[in-house]
């Protein structure tokens, strides 16, 4: 598999942010990858315009929610899914967001494939 | 005499707790309001008796003061009927009485309407409890506004354990998240060793059983204070990633449960035998059906799980050879005291998987 796509990944625990990356790598993607809310917010500013599609954790340290860049990346018409392992818990804010969803643990190959989907979707 | 003794003469203690005066003396005082005859006996009985604090509000005069107040209400707040009659309801409010609900029965009072609300209310010797306070307007035969109705009932103990109860799922819902993501991190972990050390196959073989695992305990953090957890949304869970729909998994079941300690068996098992559909079985071509039954045989306490598949590839009995998967699966039974029978036909193959509970 080749693609040429950017993905911003949105992660706070490193290992599973290190697994995605690699499995985003495997299917040729330049990623970019963030652990906080900050971080994601300035990547999207710096790299906003070659930015394909997002994977985003929902909850993040210190009770960060992914919600300021899931609403970042709706006003900039970038695709984006939720990764999260805590889809219960924020199950009514998360449908507002009408992103697809995929529940924690699941396989990281699996996750980067339905973040490319939506691109395809998109175009 | 043992004045406990319900068939004796009432002591005066008795007396004054089955008999409350009040109801008679209010009556003695409106005798224009048609609480004579027989519905002013039932008045008069029905308020001393109820347990429900009830009161009596004249909206003529200025302030609303309360005219009537049943013993329940006196032994609620603790005031005595002195200290009662003649004062506006709001003498029970307090300093952390919230004023949202007070508006509310202000609004009420106001038009005329019944009211339910909540609120904090403190007894005579400074104590706060929680009062459900029920109001609305009494009118007379000429639809004339007489009095407003309250009912009072302390729902403390209720609000205690709702509070409780919210505490406690809050609880399980973020133990769950920690869980899920703690069996995330652990597939993080096998993926970028594998990666590392040059074994990816052998990686992403342990991660499918891990994640199997993880998934087959998503479902029983919601009643994990039952000490057993429903086997069919377990059985939902682990084989949902496998993406098939309703035509190609027929799931068939009830509400049976199964201890914790059956979880990661069942997970594992169902996960093996996906795994094999998926490379060997009933998934690998269009058309092919995978059935999973699930039931307590009700002669013994042991869980059966039939996997049952169809419309599979022609099955060449010569070439199957037990996996490392089957060999897990013996092994995971056998420790567990179950066993499972395997049956292969033309293009079909089932399982029938029985543990003990």
């Amino acid at each position: 598999m080749n693609n040429s796509q950017t993905l911003l990944l949105l992660e706070d625990e490193p290992l599973i942010l290190m697994d995605l990356e690699f499995a985003a790598e495997d299917c040729g993607c330049n990623v970019l990858c963030a652990a906080t809310t900050k971080s994601a917010l300035d990547i999207i500013e710096q790299h906003g315009d070659n930015i394909d599609a997002a994977v985003l954790d929902v909850s993040l340290a210190d009770g960060h929610t992914c919600f300021p860049v899931a609403h970042q990346l709706k006003r900039l018409g970038i695709p984006f899914i939720l990764h999260s392992g805590d889809l219960d818990r924020h199950n009514e804010r998360i449908r507002t967001l009408e992103a697809a969803r995929i529940s924690k643990p699941a396989p990281v190959e699996m996750v980067i494939a339905t973040a490319l989907e939506q691109i395809c979707v998109r175009d | 005499m043992n004045t406990d003794d319900p068939s004796g003469p009432r002591s005066g203690e008795q007396s004054k707790l089955r008999f409350d005066d009040a109801p008679d003396r209010f009556r003695e005082g409106h005798k224009s309001d048609k609480f004579s005859g027989a519905s002013g006996v039932l008045f008069e009985q029905a308020m001393a008796q109820t347990r429900m604090a009830i009161c009596l509000v004249d909206p003529k005069q200025d302030d609303l003061p309360i005219v009537f107040a049943n013993r329940a209400f006196r032994t609620l707040t603790g005031y005595s009927e002195e200290e009662i009659i003649g004062r506006n309801c709001r003498f029970l409010q307090g300093p952390d009485t919230d004023p949202e609900p007070v508006a509310r029965i202000r609004e009420a009072i106001a038009q005329e309407d019944v009211v339910v609300v909540e609120l904090l209310n403190y007894r005579k010797d400074g104590s706060s409890f929680w009062n459900a306070l029920h109001l609305g307007p009494i009118y007379n035969d000429e639809g004339e506004l007489i009095y407003f109705f309250g009912s009072q009932w302390d729902v403390s103990d209720v609000r205690a354990a709702r509070a409780e109860e919210r505490h406690a799922r809050e609880m399980a819902r973020e133990l769950s998240h920690r869980m899920k993501n703690m069996f995330a991190v652990i597939s993080g972990i096998v993926n970028v060793t594998g990666r590392v050390r040059g074994i990816q196959d052998e990686a992403a073989e342990i991660n499918a059983r891990i994640q199997a695992l993880g998934r087959a305990y998503e479902t029983t953090l919601d009643d994990a204070s039952s000490g057993s957890i429903e086997v069919g949304p377990a059985i939902r869970s682990v084989l949902a990633p496998y993406g098939r729909d309703e035509d190609r998994l027929e799931l068939e079941g009830n509400g049976v449960r199964m201890p914790f300690s059956l979880v990661s068996i069942v997970g594992l098992i169902l996960h093996e035998l996906a795994a094999n559909a998926t490379k060997y079985g009933a998934w690998l071509q269009e058309g092919g059906v995978v059935n999973v039954a699930w039931q307590v045989a009700s002669h013994s306490n042991e869980l059966h799980v039939t996997w049952t598949e169809r419309g599979g590839p022609k099955i060449d009995r010569d070439q199957i050879k037990p996996g490392t998967g089957s060999a897990i699966v013996d092994r995971l039974l056998r420790s567990a005291g179950g066993t499972i029978e395997r049956e292969w036909n033309e293009s079909s193959f089932k399982a029938v998987v029985i543990m003990p509970l």
